[in-house]
């Protein structure tokens, strides 16, 4: 167990710093200068990039990028607020907690929601119940998170003026409620009929046949024995979902005017702040390769067959 | 066996026929039954080929049915409708701004109270013309006791008229004030020649009355119509990006599959790493980055590809580069784990070991077993590809103006939605439609061309 | 022991599955009854009805499935008649079932002991849970399985296939059911192991007085086990009666068609295995006449025309073919 969690955490390294190259060399291939604005003459950039070592051959910068990382410095940025610490306007400004705080409500309303909807559903397959949550989920994996987002703001903001415009900084319950709702939407519904399906799946299998043969009530048929079973796909979607969240956190961010991290990212890939876009998806992206081991971890608790020490498929 | 076991046991399959009664016999009943005899008591099941069975299954399914159906209006939507309205998508007309659903513009609304019981299509004989000398604003062309309204985006400034056809009679041109209560008062009529006359300016007649069923948009542009285009533009993203990964993929993954050992080892640890990449984080930036070189690219290229591309704009284009670089890898696994998966079957080691060659066992056995596969999930596929495009198109990345996508539409509502949220409902519910019908005849699709998954 | 109390009456039982295609008629009246303490088989190749048969006895028939007709009494009590839970009590207390495949027949995410108990504790027996698991422990070293106190806290997949089949069995006896119902109990194991599960079930058998109803294909496995062999075609019990007599003087041609495919070992001098020609039929379209006709080596007309009734050919041995009736042709007295 030990091993095997070391040996994920090498390749979670690994995957930040391939993913670290990318970025870099991405970011390298626009063409134009941060600092080309019309004002500014060849004087200024020369001397605006060997301040923050621009000049410096490609692989150098690359190098003290990730030597830099390595010591949790995440540089500076250079446009959006000049001169500023990335991490302090990550992490100090409360960007990140912001996000954080966001995504795991939504990731919780997922979880807590749609996994008992999905096994309402099969429980009661066939049945009125078991048709209506296959429409709403069914739509519900089909409608955008920006237009259920921008659709809530309109009713509950707008027209029937219950919650408010502008979520902020998250201050209250009420500023919550659209965002968390709109960002865990798909996914509530996506694990509702995943549940559903894994659950048929699993109510089907020989040893659930072999417990009605033992005379188990139907109740603890479908909670013991299937439910477990089948929370096993849903757990493994959980990293995909922890992926998603933060996609749909920037668009909810927006819509809802939250100064966020996403926000924050998309702000600064428009306005090609160099250090702010490495720093964001290295962020970002830790944040997602965490929760994938967080993800595979939580799979050998619920299922004692995986051993964790290789796992092809 | 000769009669002595020839009691009837009390103990008898059918309940009717106790006490047992045996039917009336005869010799010949017992005379050994012909081998034709035999068979014909054997009804032959029909054998089905897989496309007719699965065709079956389909059709069988209704709510795939139905989704294929709501499917198969949207793309009438988007690729025949069009052509059925009088308004395009990059047309902006003047007095035809921030209008509400099913209505007219003001000068719209005169042609119809003038035509009256003509509601529609007018001006087929007057299809094009020029006019010169007149300032901005709609128009009105009384021909041949019938009224045609046309708008002029910018002042012109001769005099003619000219026609396509010979007419005979001069036009009747008024400006828009000038009409009152269904009358035309103070105008005057205007020369018109068959040709061109010197520095003529072609203007575009507003030629049918069509309510802006949608509404129209700040610039004046009909909303419907610019709805059918996005539609087709992200239908079109959708089936180009799928057909993408489908064939990267297919390649990526059967190599892999069918070379196995190390090669195989090197290209899954690539997919591994990039499916651990949290993809929209790359996707973000690549749009960014290759939106200069892309439009540089097509500004001074002269090949008819680029051409071709750049008509698409840098967006859309890089959407697809997008997905041929990141989205391949759930289709390149798929593909070998099915490689894998066949090529351990007796039948492919079968026609090894009788000496086919690779390419016909590729031919022969792989690809038709694997298709089923590569259908569902490139259906699949599609919907994923505009739930991106839209994405990125809302956060104001993907296509832009004047061409527009369903997710661009919703970005463009964004500003007004308090004042006009149909704006955002119209291509929102669309998208829905378009992702919810696909998601639909996929999962059809799955229980039809794959029996083994269904219970 | 009293062998001529009966245990389970079955009476023209008939079970349908209503698929999309039409109704798959795959139990289509049997009749037969299981005394305490008995063994009986239940033989026929797969596609029979056997397994279908054996699920409407402890109500384990899933939609489409649907028994329509006949009566299943269990100690005069019609089964049919039961609600669902009166079922689910009857399920596991006094009829059990063990299963084909053992390896995926044990639920993987909880340990034996777990499973075991549960199988005591859903019935209210009066066991607290450190009862149940003492008589878990019991059971598991009754069916053989070493270091049962250990092993009650493993997972089924650190038991072998053998092991498994043993826990099944340990679970399906724990609470002492009047009969058991083992469907092709065997047939996913090794040889060896085969063996091993035979000799443990003939003496558990024994010794818990249970009767069995073992539903297998494999012929070897009715000899050793069995008092009684019902073989079943398309359906249909063509031929019933003591184990011996099904053995060494089979009278329906079917059952004859079987034995000669399947190696014996005490009969030496015959060496060829005669397969059975043809498949089985399609039971959408069942022939009008004997089910077997179309395959029979020995049709004759009446046979394609009309289903053959049973005639007793020994005692207790019943089997429905034609052919005892030849001398029956134009003869008025009949009975």
């Amino acid at each position: 167990m030990a091993g095997y969690i070391v040996k994920r955490i090498a390749v979670a390294i690994l995957t930040l710093l391939v993913i670290i190259c990318i970025t870099f060399l991405l970011m390298n291939a626009v063409p134009g200068s941060p600092f080309l604005t019309e004002k500014s003459t060849p004087e200024m950039i020369a001397r605006a990039n060997a301040k923050y070592g621009l000049d410096k051959p490609l692989y150098v910068q690359l190098f003290n990028y990730i030597k830099n990382y390595a010591r949790g410095d995440l540089g500076t940025s250079l446009k959006m607020q000049e001169g500023t610490s990335v991490s302090k306007i990550i992490f100090h400004q409360g960007k990140f907690a912001l996000s954080l705080k966001l995504g795991l409500y939504a990731l919780l309303l997922a979880v807590v929601i749609g996994i008992p909807l999905g096994c309402i559903a099969a429980y009661n397959r066939g049945k009125w119940i078991d048709g209506f949550l296959r429409v709403v989920t069914t739509v519900g994996v089909a409608v955008p998170t920006f237009v259920l987002a921008t659709l809530l703001l309109v009713t509950f903001a707008v027209k029937l003026q219950k919650l408010p415009t502008l979520s902020g900084s998250l201050p209250d319950f009420k500023s919550y409620v659209m965002p968390v709702i709109s960002l865990s939407f798909y996914y509530t519904c996506y694990v509702a009929k995943l549940t559903r399906t894994s659950m048929l799946d699993a109510i089907n299998q020989d040893y659930i046949r072999t417990a009605r043969a033992k005379g188990v009530k139907t109740r603890a048929l479908i909670l013991k024995h299937a439910l477990r079973n089948s929370l096993i796909p849903v757990i493994t979607y959980l990293g995909p979902v922890m992926a998603g969240i933060i996609t749909g956190s920037f668009v909810v961010e927006s819509t809802f005017s939250i100064p966020g991290l996403g926000k924050y990212f998309v702000q600064s890939v428009l306005s090609r702040d160099y250090p702010v876009i490495m720093a964001t998806t290295v962020v970002l992206s830790a944040l997602v390769i965490l929760m994938n081991l967080v993800v595979d971890i939580a799979y050998k608790i619920v299922d004692p067959r995986i051993t964790l020490t290789s796992k092809e498929d | 066996m000769d009669g002595k076991f020839a009691k009837l046991s009390p103990f008898q399959v059918d309940p009717d026929k106790i006490p047992p009664v045996l039917p009336p016999l005869t010799e010949e009943d017992f005379s050994p039954a012909a081998d034709e005899e035999k068979a014909s008591m054997v009804e032959k099941h029909k054998s089905v080929s897989y496309w007719r069975d699965a065709w079956r299954r389909f059709r069988a399914n209704t709510v795939s049915m139905v989704a294929l159906a709501v499917f198969t209006l949207c793309l009438l939507f988007a690729f025949v409708g069009p052509k059925l309205i009088p308004y395009s998508y990059g047309d902006q007309y003047r007095s035809s701004q921030k209008l509400a659903p099913f209505t007219y513009s003001k000068g719209e609304e005169t042609v119809r109270s003038i035509a009256g019981s003509c509601d529609g299509f007018y001006a087929t004989a007057l299809q094009r013309g020029s006019i010169t000398a007149l300032s901005k604003g709609d128009y009105f062309i009384r021909y041949k006791g019938r009224t045609y309204a046309f708008t002029l985006t910018k002042a012109v400034e001769k005099s003619v008229i000219i026609l396509n056809s010979g007419a005979e009679e001069p036009l009747i041109v008024v400006k828009e004030s000038a009409i009152k209560n269904g009358e035309y008062k103070d105008y005057k009529p205007i020369e018109f020649t068959d040709t061109p006359a010197e520095g003529a300016t072609e203007i575009k007649l507003v030629n049918r009355v069509f309510p802006h069923v949608f509404g129209t948009d700040s610039a004046g542009r009909d909303i419907m119509a610019r709805t059918m285009y996005g539609t087709r533009v992200s239908i079109i993203i959708g089936v180009v990006a799928a057909l993408i990964v489908l064939v990267i993929g297919s390649i990526y993954g059967a190599i892999s599959g069918l070379s196995g050992g190390a090669v195989d080892f090197v290209m899954m640890r690539i997919v591994e790493l990039i499916y651990s990449i949290p993809e929209v984080l790359i996707v973000l930036l690549l749009q960014v980055v290759l939106k200069d070189p892309l439009q540089n690219w097509f500004d001074t290229s002269t090949s008819a590809f680029a051409q071709g591309l750049g008509d698409l704009g840098s967006g859309i284009v890089s959407i697809f580069i997008t997905f041929a670089l990141l989205y391949w890898v759930t289709m390149a696994r798929i593909v070998r784990g099915q490689v894998l998966q066949l090529k351990q079957q007796e039948y492919v080691t079968a026609a090894t070991a009788l000496g086919a060659a690779n390419g016909r066992i590729i031919r022969r056995h792989l690809l038709p077993n694997c298709v089923g596969q590569l259908v569902i999930t490139t259906c699949l596929q599609i919907p994923s590809a505009i739930f991106l495009e839209s994405f990125l198109s809302f956060l104001g990345l993907g296509v832009s103006a004047p061409m527009a996508s369903l997710g661009s539409l919703c970005s463009d509502a964004l500003e007004t939605l308090s004042l006009y949220p149909y704006r955002l409902i119209f291509p929102g519910v669309i998208l829905t439609v378009v992702v919810l019908t696909l998601n639909l005849v996929g999962d059809g699709l799955r229980d039809a061309l794959d029996p083994r998954l269904k219970k | 022991m009293d062998e001529k109390k009966t245990l389970l009456e079955v009476k023209d039982l008939k079970v349908s599955f209503f698929t999309p295609a039409g109704e798959v008629k795959a139990v289509n009246g049997i009749s037969y009854t299981l005394g305490y303490n008995e063994v009986m088989g239940i033989v026929g190749e797969s596609g029979s009805g056997k397994s279908v048969e054996a699920y409407s006895i402890i109500g384990l028939l899933q939609s489409p499935g649907k028994v329509v007709g006949g009566t299943i009494e269990f100690e005069g009590e019609n089964l049919l008649e039961y609600d669902e839970e009166k079922m689910r009590q009857f399920r596991g207390n006094k009829v059990s079932m063990i299963f084909q495949n053992p390896m995926t027949c044990l639920n993987p995410v909880y340990t034996i002991g777990n499973q075991l108990v549960e199988a005591l504790l859903c019935h209210d027996k009066g066991y607290t849970k450190e009862q149940a698991r003492k008589r878990a422990i019991e059971m598991l070293e009754l069916v053989g399985i070493n270091n049962a106190e250990k092993r009650i806290d493993q997972y089924p997949h650190e038991f072998s296939g053998g092991m498994r089949q043993r826990a099944m069995i340990a679970m399906a006896l724990i609470c002492e059911p009047k009969l058991l119902i083992a469907d092709e109990p065997t047939t996913a194991l090794d040889v060896t192991i085969q063996a091993q599960i035979l000799e443990l079930m003939k003496a558990l058998q024994k010794k818990e007085n249970t009767s069995i109803i073992f539903i297998t294909h494999n012929l070897g496995v009715v000899a050793e086990i069995c008092d009684r062999v019902s073989v079943m075609y398309a359906g249909h019990i063509v031929e019933q009666g003591p184990v011996n007599d099904i053995f060494y003087n089979p009278q329906h041609p079917y059952t004859k068609g079987l034995l000669a495919s399947t190696p014996r070992l005490d009969e030496e001098g015959k060496e060829r295995l005669i397969p059975i020609e043809g498949t089985p039929i399609d039971l959408l379209n069942p022939p009008q006449g004997c089910n077997f006709g179309p395959r029979c080596r020995d049709c004759m007309k009446i046979c394609l025309r009309e289903k053959p009734p049973f005639a007793e050919v020994g005692e207790g041995h019943i089997s429905a073919c034609w052919l005892h009736f030849r001398d029956q042709a134009g003869k008025e007295d009949r009975t």
